[in-house]
């Protein structure tokens, strides 16, 4: 504990030890408050417990989601590659935009501190806060529906990570190859591209594969907003009640999601 | 000396010996080129594939642009300023706490048994935790609160439901991989004085990860309120119906003006985490 | 002629700290293998670096071949250091490329920005810096990457990379102190060689008084950013080494 006054007697230590603990259960006490208050409002008074009926008829619900519709299966291909491939030229476009907003937002490189750093943070900010959904929406009002608008809203969530990340690391890079090149009459470009570039590049290579990984989840729900791949397969299903056929696509999209994790795995690995 | 290269330049000689050296030595070029062209024939028949109109691109940020300053430009304040909006970003932030809460408290218990080192059974639990924590996370929340909508209607537990799933694959990782990372000496320790699975967690595991914990259950709500903003898009309560209503009537204003909201309290809940893992960390 | 004139040199870290360097004065010739000695915290470091300007000092001069270092712009200062090698303490390699590219980046200040890109040299320069790599004995190492060499052949890489620029200069930023003795010796031996027979004047700055001895013809002595000493090796005796250092030297 610091700048505490030094305790002098056993009492002054017992006191301020049941002072903390008094803090303490205050503050779980706050939580627990918060817990019963937030059930109340939000589960108790806001559920329609007539809708769900008894423990059964949620039983019978999901019922209803089991079992696979294999006459699905062959019409699964083509959306789960476009899925697929959504993520992965999304990451990439993500990864290009990224590069300006890497540069401007690390304060070690940034060209013009007062201007381009509050930028590049701000980008990123607004990248990460809103939500694919909703990114995917605005594009969808901009170029319409297709995997198009759905490539630029993975593009645009990834940017915040991938550029916060990267611009950490190009923060935390060791100086002295930089020195060194300066050394030897290096430009500003020859210091980026050898004192900095070698150094970041496979930690920011690392950043991406595992965003890559990320949006491959990401992009099996933009079909929710009309931007293509499983999603759109997955809400047919469920307009048209199709409950084996929701199920089947959520296996395509685990199995999917599988392959993403493990490929990351391996190549971030590689990458070491 | 002349007058652009202040200095004299000399060259120093060499012994004329012809020496050979390549960057890349011959297996490894071909390895390298041939990744680098399968990956650039990958993505170029990708852009094929899903029929990208790759001359619209350039153009589209300046069409994006004019969206945004006719259409979005200026957000309706006073729409989101009314009292149902207000409750309804309150709903947002108690689906976030109870969803989280309810996904840490399956999670501890999950990173418990997914974790490799201290797992119970490194036969049974361990794969099927794993699989639990796995299956939980490549679902996307947007899609857990689908099944929860259908399955219990609209409302806001169906949007709990989501978040603690969510949540559940977040944390589950993140703490068994904390777990995985411990030293196992206090845990050896632990099992030579006969202590059984529960006792091995209790006293050689939990005290060792109490403070990554404490950290990543702040970063977790702090994700999840993130995704509570949205899934109200597909009925599951909070902000998110208002912005799909808003959406689906075109009234842009309205939707910048929520939009904005949503970052503000976003980037509010991002710095309030960021100071509270601070001071977590600085506890201990 | 004195090649390198530097007269009343002061620097500070940031603003408003505290004067590192107060009012440095000497004169390397050539031929000068010329040692900066003294405690640390004296300023060697800063005194190195404000030669290149590496660190920008507050006031002073610096002459090298009768050109006003602190007097010349951005561009012109990078031309004036890429005719000044620098050997570094920690070798400031880049650790994960190959110690080919190590010493290529010596040519960095030669080469345009579009062709470094590429990462293309001229065969001029592939040529001697195989050389040079053979001069310094790595040849068996020149695929290798930089962090999987130990110290001392990475300060012999770094030895290479400043022989690649074809200095006129070469500061010396305590080239063995991360090294050991016997290393040490080698390295001091291997650069000495070579400035000799290259004619290149040094300047070095070194903590371990032995060496600089040896290595040495001529000595200046700081302690807490003034100069105690300056003279010719010979002559640096017990009573200045005291004064230097502020304490009893066995």
């Amino acid at each position: 504990m610091p700048n505490e006054t030094p305790a002098t007697t056993v009492d002054d230590i017992v006191r301020s030890r049941k002072k903390k603990q008094r803090i303490q259960f205050g503050f779980y006490l706050f939580l627990l408050g918060l817990i019963v208050w937030s059930i109340k409002a939000t589960v108790i008074d806001d559920t329609d417990w007539d809708r769900i009926g008894s423990l059964a008829d949620i039983g019978k619900s999901i019922s209803h989601f089991i079992g696979i519709d294999f006459s699905l299966i062959p019409s699964l291909l083509g959306p789960t590659i476009e899925t697929f491939m959504i993520a992965c030229i999304g990451t990439l476009l993500g990864f290009i935009i990224c590069i300006p907003a890497i540069w401007f937002g690390a304060l070690n490189v940034t060209p013009f501190k007062s201007v381009t750093y509050p930028m590049a943070r701000a980008a990123m900010t607004i990248s990460r806060s809103i939500h694919e959904i909703v990114w995917a929406l605005i594009f969808v009002s901009a170029v319409g529906l297709g995997a198009f608008a759905g490539i630029l809203a993975i593009a645009a969530r990834s940017l915040g990570f991938i550029a916060k990340m990267s611009a950490e690391a190009v923060e935390n890079i060791d100086p002295r190859p930089v020195e060194a090149i300066r050394a030897v009459g290096g430009n500003n470009l020859q210091v980026m591209l050898y004192g900095i570039l070698p150094q970041v590049l496979p930690i920011i290579l690392g950043i991406v594969i595992f965003e890559w990984e990320i949006n491959i989840r990401r992009s099996a729900v933009l079909g929710l907003v009309g931007a293509g791949g499983l999603g759109l397969v997955f809400f047919r299903q469920m307009h048209t009640f199709n409950y084996p056929g929701v199920t089947t696509v959520i296996v395509a999209i685990f199995g999917l999601v599988l392959i993403g994790e493990v490929a990351s795995h391996y190549s971030r690995k590689a990458l070491i | 000396m002349n007058k652009s290269d202040p200095l004299r330049s000399y060259s120093i000689q060499g012994d004329n010996v012809d020496r050979e050296w390549r960057r890349f030595k011959y297996p490894q070029t071909l390895v390298k080129y041939g990744v680098l062209l399968s990956v650039l024939v990958f993505f170029t028949y990708s852009v094929h594939y899903l029929n990208i109109p790759l001359d619209r691109i350039m153009g589209m940020f300046g069409r994006l642009g004019d969206v945004l300053a006719n259409r979005y430009y200026p957000p309706d304040l006073g729409y989101i300023a009314n009292q149902e909006y207000l409750d309804a970003i309150v709903e947002t932030i108690q689906m976030a706490y109870l969803g989280a809460l309810f996904g840490l408290l399956f999670s501890i218990v999950l990173g418990w048994f997914s974790a490799h080192n201290v797992s119970p059974s490194q036969r049974y639990i361990y794969p099927i935790a794993r699989v639990i924590t796995m299956g939980c996370r490549s679902v996307h929340e947007m899609i857990w609160a689908i099944l929860f909508v259908t399955i219990l209607g609209f409302g806001i537990l169906p949007g709990v439901l989501a978040l603690t799933m969510f949540s559940i694959g977040f944390a589950g990782k993140l703490f068994s991989e904390e777990i995985e990372a411990i030293d196992m000496g206090e845990v050896e320790a632990i099992r030579a004085m006969g202590g059984n699975h529960l006792q091995v967690f209790v006293y050689g595991v939990f005290p060792q990860v109490r403070t990554a914990f404490t950290g990543i259950a702040i970063y977790t709500w702090d994700v999840a309120f993130r995704a509570a903003t949205v899934v109200g898009f597909v009925g599951a309560g909070g902000m998110g119906w208002y912005l799909k209503r808003n959406i689906m009537q075109i009234e842009t204003h309205r939707t910048a003006a929520i939009l904005l909201s949503i970052i503000v309290l976003v980037v509010i809940s991002e710095l309030f985490s960021a100071w509270a893992r601070i001071r977590v960390s600085k506890a201990k | 002629m004195a090649i390198l004139e530097v007269s009343d040199l002061r620097a500070k870290y940031s603003s408003k700290g505290p004067e590192i360097l107060k009012g440095i004065s000497f004169q390397v010739e050539e031929d000068d293998f010329f040692a900066i000695i003294g405690p640390s915290g004296a300023g060697k470091s800063t005194l190195i670096r404000c030669i290149n300007r590496l660190l920008e000092p507050v006031s002073g001069t610096i002459k090298l071949h009768d050109v006003d270092v602190l007097k010349l712009g951005n561009r012109e200062l990078r031309r004036l250091r890429r005719h000044i090698g620098m050997i570094f303490q920690e070798f400031n390699l880049i650790n994960r490329l190959s110690v080919m590219d190590n010493v290529l980046t010596g040519r960095l200040g030669y080469v345009g920005s579009l062709r470094s890109i590429f990462r293309v040299f001229s065969n001029k320069d592939i040529q001697r810096a195989l050389e040079l790599l053979e001069r310094v004995g790595l040849q068996d190492h020149v695929g290798k990457r930089a962090d999987e060499l130990s110290g001392g052949q990475r300060q012999r890489v770094g030895i290479a990379r400043a022989l690649m620029q074809e200095p006129n200069l070469l500061l010396l930023d305590e080239p063995t102190s991360a090294l050991d003795p016997k290393i040490s010796r080698e390295v001091m031996d291997l650069i000495k060689t070579i400035a000799t027979e290259l004619k290149i004047p040094v300047l070095c700055n070194i903590h371990n008084v032995q060496l600089a001895k040896e290595y040495c013809n001529k000595i200046i002595g700081l302690q807490d950013g003034n100069k105690m000493f300056d003279g010719p090796t010979e002559v640096l005796n017990q009573a200045n080494l005291e004064e230097i250092y502020e304490m009893e030297i066995l």
